[in-house]
Formats: C-alpha cells, structure tokens, sequence
C-alpha cells in the first residue's frame, strides 16, 4: 500500500499543477477576453449608471480579446493533439519547451 | 455452434451492453452544464457529445488488451489469458467475464434510475473483481500492484478514486474565483454570452476525452473473450469490427443521453451559471488529459462531479447543496463493492448451472432486471423535455403516508 501512497501522490500534485495552469488559467485568459471585448464594445456591454450612455467603444480592447481568444484556442488545440498522438500510440514530448510528438517509450 | 461459442456471443453482446450504458451514463459529465445553462439545447447537446465520443473511439487504436491487469489476474503481462483459464474453449475465463459484465450493467442502471452519476469504470471493475474471486479466489485480484508503478486496486481505482473529484474542485474552484474576478465591471448578458461558447467548447474537449478512455475498455474485454475462445491470436491488435461495434455502442448509448444524471449534475448540485459552466468543464477536461498523460487511472464521472461542486465553492454566494453532494459520494463509495456482489453471485450461479444453460440464465437474469428497471424509469420520466424544471428537494413520492395516518 506504501508504495501506491507514494506514486499517488507523486502523480496527483503533478496533475493538480497542470490542471491548474490548463484548466484554471485558460478560463481566465478567457475571461480576460471577454473582458477586452467589452471594453472594445463599449456602451451596453460594461455595467453603468441608468441613464447614461456607458463607456466609449475601446478599439484596442477588441485587438487585445480577439489575441487573447487566439492564445486560448492554441491551449484547445494543443489539448486535441494531445488526445490524438496518444491514441496513435505517440504522445507530445514538452523536453525542448515547445511541445513536439514522439513515440511512446 | 460449439457451446463456447454460443457464451461468446453473450459475452460479446452483454460488452457491447455495458459500453452503451457507459455511454448514457456518462453524457451528463460533458454536457449537463451546458445543458443547465441553456448553451446548447438538451438535443443538440447530446447529439454533439455522442459524435464527439464516436470519433473519440474511434482514435483510440492503443491497444487497450491489458485493462483487465489493473485489478484481476485473468491475463499474462503481455495480454494472452491465462492457460489455466482457457481449457474447454475458454469457458472458465468467459464466464467470469459474462457475470463481471452483468454486475457493472445492472448497478448502471440502478444508480441511472436514482439519477446517481456514479462511476461506470468502478461498475466495470466491481463486476470484474467480484466475478474473479468467486471464481478464482481472493489471489485473483491484483489488490495492490508489485510496487513497481501505480498498480492494483488500490493504485488504480481507490487512490484516484479519492483525490481526483477533490483536484478537479481544487481547479475548477480557482477557476471560477478568477473568471469572476477578471469580468467585474461587464455587463451580465454580454458575459454569459461569451462564456457560453467557451462553454460548448471545453464540454465537446470532455466527449472527445471521454470517447478515447471508455471506448477502450470495452474493446479489450472483447478481445480477451475472443482470444480465451481461440477466435484472434493477436494482442498487438484489436479486430475492426470490434473497434466499429464497441464505438457505435458507447456513440448511441451517449445519444440516448442520460436525462436523470444529466439533471442531477446540471440543476441538482449547483445552479449553475455560463462562467462556472466553463470553468468546470475546463477544468475536467485539463484534469483529466493531464491524468491519462501520467498514467493517473481516474474515472471522467469523479472528476465531472468534484469539478461541479468546486465551480459552485469558487462562485460568491452561490448555492450548493451538499445532501446531493453527500448522496453522489455513498453511491461512489459503494459502487465497487455493490458491483462486485452481483458479479459474484452471477458466477456461481453460471457456475452452478454449468456450461451454456448457466451463461444463458445471467444472461436472462440480466435482460429481466434491465427491464423491470426500465419500466419503474417510466413512472418518473426525465426526457429532454424536463431536464431543466427547477430542482425540488423535497420531491418525496406522496404516496408515503405518514405512520398512524393509514386506514
């Protein structure tokens, strides 16, 4: 049973780490383009006082979301690769930081 | 016709069986947030997640043989069954098969008819282990691996089974604290909007995961049954058809949608809003990619779960109610072992019976016990049409009358 404690736990920070860096921070890049949109949008899209117009359309922000969107669907994308190269029998090796596929050993 | 041949066919279709259950009890793990949120109409969402699994199968073409190595000791390291199990044409290692499927389909449908969404892996296993220590012993059962790697029962299925929903909480939870944190200011409607696509993207990553892990399953317990009879040789590779069929099966199975899961984990845990619905689908899928990468064995349906919960902890002031919470984990606690009860009784009855008329009788047996549970399915119906009404915690049935008050 030690030995199974061990190689769980030794398994279980490093999914939580990635989970948390895919899972958690993904999301957030795209919250933060939700964001960006809105203050490109202006008016409407940010909460403001009755009655008034709202905040002036932010041309940038739409640029900044829509880059943001960009770098969200790349993590999408890389997560698909993933789940295809494994299922060919390969998988992505992140060894030279940019992720590459190669056999299985 | 041989007579194992003839429990061959069983074992095949009662496979094919347990995939398609597996399938419609595990729709609700990609889908009931979008579905709760209103992302994706219920119809729509099912028939997306159902392709989504079907290509999933389909790209699953590692060699899935050795599953079963895990937590029973049916099979040598490279796949072949055991010698000792394959004299008669295999009729020893087939029936364990048959009662260890019968044992995961019929607390499928159970926890299906409770609404539980409990863990098809573990339904799998239970039946597994059951079935192997009525019939070989408490020595079948690969309890806790060789201390090489993570192995056994413990290591595979208990272990996991335990610090996964509370990983995948752990993200979702953060997850959702940040989203809210980065579109304060935004208007409501402009946000749910914008998440509900993220949304219906992380869910279709969830299917697609789901198809590659689960599909497999199936497709080795097939090939092991096929080889035990002497019908493939290979364990290098699996025959197509069982690749095709073992898809379709787990494909229409998520179709049909499990509308009583689907409710339990979209409306029942949390009410469930389009930024926590992203978040919690991220964090699956990301939880459980980075598992199957490091050989972390986990169940989609503990993650799904843990992840809810977790986007309901991260949301200020949002509701969660922990007796539904507390209700799914007894079904999880008790899963393996309920399973592993009816996998046993199952073999020594085939057992006792002997030969074909044994396999036919679970089989029956199994076919009458999916049926009378169909039929009390419909008394309460939950379709694509009522998956959403609001949740009501007392929806005690009124005809439980108060002691005393009967006349």
């Amino acid at each position: 049973m030690g030995h199974n404690l061990q190689f769980t736990f030794e398994a279980a920070w490093k999914v939580l780490l990635a989970g948390l860096v895919l899972g958690a921070g993904l999301p957030l890049l795209f919250a933060l383009g939700v964001r960006s949109l809105a203050w490109g949008a202006g008016g409407d899209a940010e909460t403001h006082a009755a009655g008034s117009a709202g905040p002036k359309a932010q041309p940038i922000g739409t640029v900044i979301g829509w880059l943001l969107f960009a770098v969200v669907l790349a993590g999408i994308a890389l997560g698909i690769t993933f789940i295809v190269a494994s299922g060919l029998g390969k998988q992505l090796s992140f060894e030279h930081v940019f992720p590459t596929i190669v056999n299985k050993h | 016709m041989t007579q194992s041949t003839v429990i061959l066919v069983l074992v095949i279709v009662t496979a094919l069986g347990f995939d398609f259950t597996n399938g419609f009890h595990d729709t609700a793990n990609a889908m009931a947030t979008s579905i709760a949120t209103g992302a994706l109409r219920p119809k729509v969402a099912v028939a997306l997640s159902g392709a989504l699994n079907l290509v999933g199968a389909f790209l699953s073409v590692e060699v899935a043989l050795t599953v079963t190595n895990a937590v029973v000791k049916l099979q040598n390291s490279n796949g072949t069954p055991k010698a000792s199990l394959t004299a008669d044409g295999g009729e020893a290692l087939l029936l364990i098969i048959l009662a260890g499927l019968v044992g995961g389909i019929i607390w499928n449908l159970l926890t299906w008819l409770l609404g539980l969404p409990s863990s098809s892996s573990h339904a799998l296993f239970g039946g597994l282990i059951g079935a192997t220590v009525a019939g070989l012993g408490w020595a079948g059962v690969n309890w806790n691996g060789n201390g090489t790697k993570l192995d056994g029962v413990v290591g595979k299925v208990i272990l996991p089974a335990v610090l996964s929903p509370v990983i995948a909480g752990i993200v979702a939870g953060v997850g959702t604290w940040l989203i809210y944190r980065a579109v304060v200011g935004v208007a409501q409607k402009y946000t749910d909007n914008g998440f509900r696509w993220g949304q219906i993207g992380s869910a279709s990553l969830v299917s697609l995961a789901h198809g590659t892990n689960d599909a497999q399953k199936t497709m080795g317990v097939i090939t092991l049954a096929l080889i035990a009879s002497g019908h493939w040789t290979s364990t290098s590779s699996i025959p197509f058809w069982v690749k095709v069929c073992c898809a379709l099966a787990i494909a229409m199975g998520t179709y049909l949608g499990g509308w009583r899961i689907i409710r339990t984990l979209g409306k029942g845990l949390v009410e469930i809003a389009p930024p926590q619905g992203m978040a919690a689908e991220s964090a699956s899928a990301a939880v459980i990619l980075a598992s199957s990468h490091l050989g972390f064995a986990l169940s989609t349906t503990h993650v799904a779960t843990g992840s809810i919960l977790g986007s309901g902890v991260g949301k200020p002031g949002a509701q969660v109610r922990w007796r539904v919470a507390g209700r799914m984990v007894s079904a999880w606690l008790i899963t393996l072992p309920a399973a592993a009860l009816v996998g046993a009784l199952m073999w020594y009855l085939g057992d006792l019976i002997s030969g074909v008329a044994g396999a036919i009788v679970i089989f029956l047996l199994l076919l009458g016990a999916a049926g009378y549970m169909y039929l009390r399915s419909r008394k309460e119906p939950v379709s694509h049409e009522n998956v959403n009404d609001e949740w009501d915690e007392v929806t005690t049935p009124s005809e439980r009358v108060p002691a005393g008050s009967a006349n």
